[in-house]
């Protein structure tokens, strides 16, 4: 009996075989020049934006393009195995540079993509005019109980961000002497809960925050002033050590491309245009909206701003 | 009778001396004396510099260093080389499944499902198998319940292939047994944002890292279960075979694997189950489908990754459903095959073949799509999520502003908070041999040993702070768990009606990815440890509430009618009878709902818990590997001491898993 029924199942798992292995052979092969390019799209509505501008613009050229959505960090062994050819958004991964692209060469920069970052401590704009002194950190001093919450007890309360990010809050309160409880929310989406829950209460919240970032087209928020760069200062509390050489406002990072150096080596038609590619903060905010604030299909976000912007998309393709 | 003597000894009614005599009393004068060394001392006695061992991280981000340049040499040696085979013979593997799908096309794919399921395991589980299919298309992810289908199958698949053979071994020789056994602990303890960053460097990334990984987590109940059958298997029958001449082979395959047939079947069904619930992991590596729909929604479009969240679901409960229909049906102890029915079955097969390969010529012939994309409800269904979503969002509802925001900071001011006080300000040697004392009055000497040896290495690590931290979050979790899981555990086994409702929303909490049904809550309780505390109450309570609700379930009819004679109420038999005989059953739930929470202490980390969660999400993602390492150590060895230490006097040795 048993022998019957599994010959039964063998006999259609055969013939589902065969099936696709005529498929597989007949398959018919990309015609266009520049075969497939790998991008890869990182959570944030930001890497998206730019991911599908650059698939509109690969395949208005002839290209295929397939995205993969692999972690910041994990994704460099993906760009050296060549099993991802660009990440467009990458925001300085120094460890990453120093082993993938200066030693191991199995990497390559890409150059800037347009987009200057930057971080800093951020409160709402209603919270700034009725404390025009929060302008700066200074102002904070003495009045931090106002940003008293359940956990920071008689502490003022200073949110974290993701813990994927470069930072040094912890540090910097410390080194700055004022009287904050660093609270980590976690990952981005659960801090923006939580600081965008006060914002509607008009309550008072001071967070770790940065720019370009599409929220803030919808919440009004004010950057506090911290105390000037000065050489030799830190921005990333990995590193450890003294508390001192962290305080200072943090640097803007210049977003890069990274490539995988089979792409970048294998002469695709795909690859000058990326690398050619690069656009400005605005730009950026548009496309993200479009596609987390309004919703709208990624893939039509990318097709509508290149539609609209022909002359920067010329630039890019070299004409 | 063990179970019977253990039960007496809770009953205060049989006890000779007065509690404060007892046990209980000793575990009192020990809280005691750490209360007190606390307000005496606090603040003094961090873990010591001298017994910290500093250097071991640097050496581990050395060695991933290492790892990842000679991987990725122009030439890298033979042993790269293996795992690269294994990798691509994966991503091939799962590419193959993917396209088979695709070539089907979304008709071929619904029936032949369906009718595998409708062949081998009955009506309703097929009707269960449809309605899945159809679910899909209507939320408007079938192609990525189409990819995440095929990197389930593949890695089930392949657990199976490895955990099968492992746990008829295991449950062959004790010996071996035992060696396995702390290896499957930490597999399924440690936090798999600790390992990503290795698997991906060996495997890269791709279905074949997303493959492996699903493995690590997924061939321990393979492994367990198997094991559990084959030592289930009556030794006399096994000794009557051996008696009549069969060798250990012949044992094994006639007597052994098809008694332990049901166990067997069991652990397919839990190595689905476990497998289905790393989709989200998998996610982060490149494992294409439902697990990146729900990370990148939630960044972006939270409706999204609630639909995506319901497919896991969905998938998860149809798997489960169907693979327990045709475990059932297909039991040769149940049916009996006349020639003419085998012939009638043989007809029904090709019937379905037929129905099957029909569906995929016509899918052809009409131009079905390789994936369902012609119509869905999304956009409709997206209206009234996004509508609960905003509701939920709004501080100005009724339901924040009077009840769940005043608990969560009532759960934050009143529990989490001062217990996370108490255990990092305590002095540590207090703690310590506090926490040793209990641990050798609720079990014993060596369990005590064990305990003590594990807090120590927790400090060895330099991680004595946040584990401290992190173990008072488990503890608050833990109780509310007991609690919750108590109070729905007995109702269920006292109301049929409960039981009914109570199993699928169990089935939903147990695989619905964490991060998903954390957003509301961290919305409507905003404040930080609280969602963390939540989440490992929901995904813990399924566990706690089936053990007591079959432990009650399981107390002989005899000692509840030998009560009820005696004129007892149903509250006396309750509270007399039950609780007490289901004793075992709830301590097993108490120490499994422990372990469950360890294993939310991540996704804890990623909303606002801290500690030693947050320590091996940065690991990750900051490429701190060394750090992600050692807080998992420390996950791992907290993990250990309190599973020991709850595992009691009474249930010595006898540990199951469910």
């Amino acid at each position: 009996m048993r022998g019957r029924k599994l010959a039964a199942v063998a006999g259609v798992l055969a013939v589902g075989a065969a099936a696709v292995l005529v498929v597989g052979s007949a398959g018919a092969r990309s015609k266009a020049s520049c075969g497939t390019v790998t991008l890869n799209e990182q959570a944030w509505a930001g890497s998206t934006a730019n991911t599908y501008v650059a698939k509109a613009v690969l395949e208005g050229m002839g290209c295929k393009v397939k995205i993969t959505q692999i972690a910041e960090i994990p994704v460099y062994q993906a760009l050296a195995n060549g099993k991802t050819d660009a990440v467009l958004e990458d925001w300085q991964h120094v460890d990453q540079y120093k082993q993938y692209i200066s030693k191991q060469h199995t990497v390559v920069a890409g150059g800037p993509n347009g987009v200057v970052g930057h971080i800093g401590w951020y409160i709402p704009t209603y919270l700034m005019k009725a404390h025009p002194e929060f302008a700066t950190w200074k102002g904070l001093k003495g009045k931090e109980s106002l940003f008293k919450s359940p956990e920071s007890g008689s502490q003022g309360m200073f949110l974290g961000g993701d813990p994927s990010y470069v930072q040094k809050d912890a540090q910097l309160i410390q080194a700055l002497g004022l009287n904050f409880k660093f609270v980590s929310v976690g990952a981005e989406p659960a801090q923006v809960a939580r600081w965008s829950q006060l914002y509607k209460q008009k309550k008072a919240v001071i967070f770790y925050w940065y720019t370009p970032q599409y929220l803030n087209t919808e919440y009004q928020l004010s950057e506090v002033k911290l105390p000037p760069r000065f050489k030799g200062c830190q921005d990333d509390a990995k590193s450890g050590g003294n508390v001192k050489q962290y305080k200072c406002a943090y640097d803007n990072t210049i977003i890069e491309k990274v490539f995988s150096k089979k792409f970048a080596g294998g002469g695709s038609p795909a690859y000058p245009v990326l690398k050619r590619f690069s656009w400005s903060n605005q730009d950026q905010e548009i496309v993200a909206k479009w596609i987390a604030g309004d919703h709208m299909n990624p893939d039509k976000a990318g097709k509508k701003w290149v539609a609209a912007n022909k002359a920067k998309v010329n630039k890019w393709l070299g004409k | 009778m063990a179970v019977a003597g253990a039960a007496a000894q809770s009953l205060p009614s049989s006890l000779p001396a007065p509690w404060w005599r007892g046990r209980p009393g000793a575990a009192v004068l020990v809280v005691a004396g750490m209360l007190l060394s606390y307000f005496g001392w606090k603040h003094h006695w961090a873990w010591p510099a001298a017994l910290e061992w500093n250097s071991f991280s640097p050496h581990l981000d050395r060695f991933q260093a290492w790892l990842s340049n000679n991987r990725n040499l122009p030439h890298p040696n033979i042993a790269f080389r293996i795992f690269n085979g294994f990798a691509n013979f994966l991503d091939d593997l799962v590419s193959w499944l993917t396209r088979l799908f695709y070539y089907l096309k979304w008709s071929g794919t619904t029936a032949l499902g369906t009718l595998v399921v409708l062949r081998f395991g009955g009506r309703k589980a097929a009707l269960g198998t449809l309605a899945a299919f159809a679910s899909f298309a209507t939320l408007g992810l079938w192609d990525n319940s189409v990819q995440t289908f095929a990197l389930m199958f593949a890695a089930v698949g392949m657990s199976l292939a490895v955990g099968m053979p492992l746990g008829v071994l295991a449950g062959r020789s004790a010996t071996f047994n035992r060696a396995i056994t702390p290896i499957l602990d930490a597999m399924q303890i440690v936090p798999a944002f600790a390992y990503l960053m290795p698997v991906v460097i060996l495997f890269s990334v791709g279905p074949g890292a997303a493959v492996v990984t699903t493995m690590i987590y997924a061939v321990p109940p393979a492994i367990r279960i198997t094991a559990l059958g084959i030592r289930g298997v009556a030794p006399n029958t096994v000794e009557a075979a051996t008696a009549l001449g069969a060798t250990r082979w012949q044992v094994l395959s006639k007597v052994q694997l098809p008694l332990a047939r049901r166990m067997l079947l069991l652990s397919v069904n839990q190595t689905i189950l476990f497998a289905l619930s790393m989709v989200v992991i998998a996610g982060l590596i490149g494992g294409t489908g439902l697990g990146d729909a729900v990370t990148n929604g939630l960044y972006t479009d939270p409706a999204f990754a609630i639909f995506a969240g319901a497919a896991i679901v969905i998938m998860a409960i149809a798997l489960d459903r169907a693979t327990e229909a045709m475990a059932n049906r297909t039991d040769p102890a149940q049916r009996h095959l006349t020639a003419h029915k085998a012939h009638v079955l043989r007809a029904y097969t090709a019937a379905c073949a037929l129905v099957v390969v029909a569906a995929v010529v016509l899918g052809h012939v009409f131009g079905a799509g390789t994936v369902w994309s012609r119509w869905t409800a999304q956009d409709w269904l997206r209206t009234y999520v996004q509508r609960a979503l905003d509701y939920i969002q709004n501080p100005g509802t009724f339901l924040f502003r009077n009840l769940t925001n005043p608990t969560g900071n009532f759960l934050v001011q009143h529990g989490i908070q001062p217990l996370r006080t108490f255990f990092i300000e305590t002095p540590w040697p207090a703690t310590f041999a506090g926490l040793v004392l209990i641990a050798f009055l609720l079990s014993g000497l060596r369990r005590a040993a064990i305990a003590a040896a594990m807090l120590f290495i927790v400090g060895l690590v330099g991680e004595w702070a946040n584990a401290m931290d992190t173990f008072s979050q488990v503890l608050v979790a833990t109780v509310l768990t007991v609690i919750v899981g108590l109070a729905i555990g007995v109702w269920a086994a006292e109301s049929r009606t409960v039981s009914r409702v109570v199993r699928p929303v169990n089935d939903v909490l147990q695989t619905l990815p964490q991060l998903v049904y954390i957003i509301p809550f961290i919305y409507l309780m905003p404040v930080s440890g609280v969602p963390g505390v939540v989440a490992s109450v929901l995904y813990a309570s399924p566990v706690m509430i089936r053990l007591v609700q079959r432990g009650i379930e399981d107390v002989s009819p005899e000692s509840v009618e030998a009560a009820t004679s005696f004129g007892a109420t149903r509250a006396q038999v309750l509270l007399k009878v039950k609780i007490p005989l289901a004793r075992d059953a709830i301590m097993l739930g108490v120490n499994q709902a422990i372990i469950m929470v360890l294993a939310v202490v991540v996704i804890g980390g990623l909303v606002g818990s801290g500690a030693l969660g947050y320590e091996v999400a940065q690991g990750l993602q900051r490429n701190a590997f060394g750090q992600g390492v050692i807080a998992s150590i420390a996950i791992l060895a907290l993990g250990i001491a309190l599973d020991r230490v709850t595992q009691g006097r009474g249930a010595a040795g006898a540990r199951s898993e469910s």
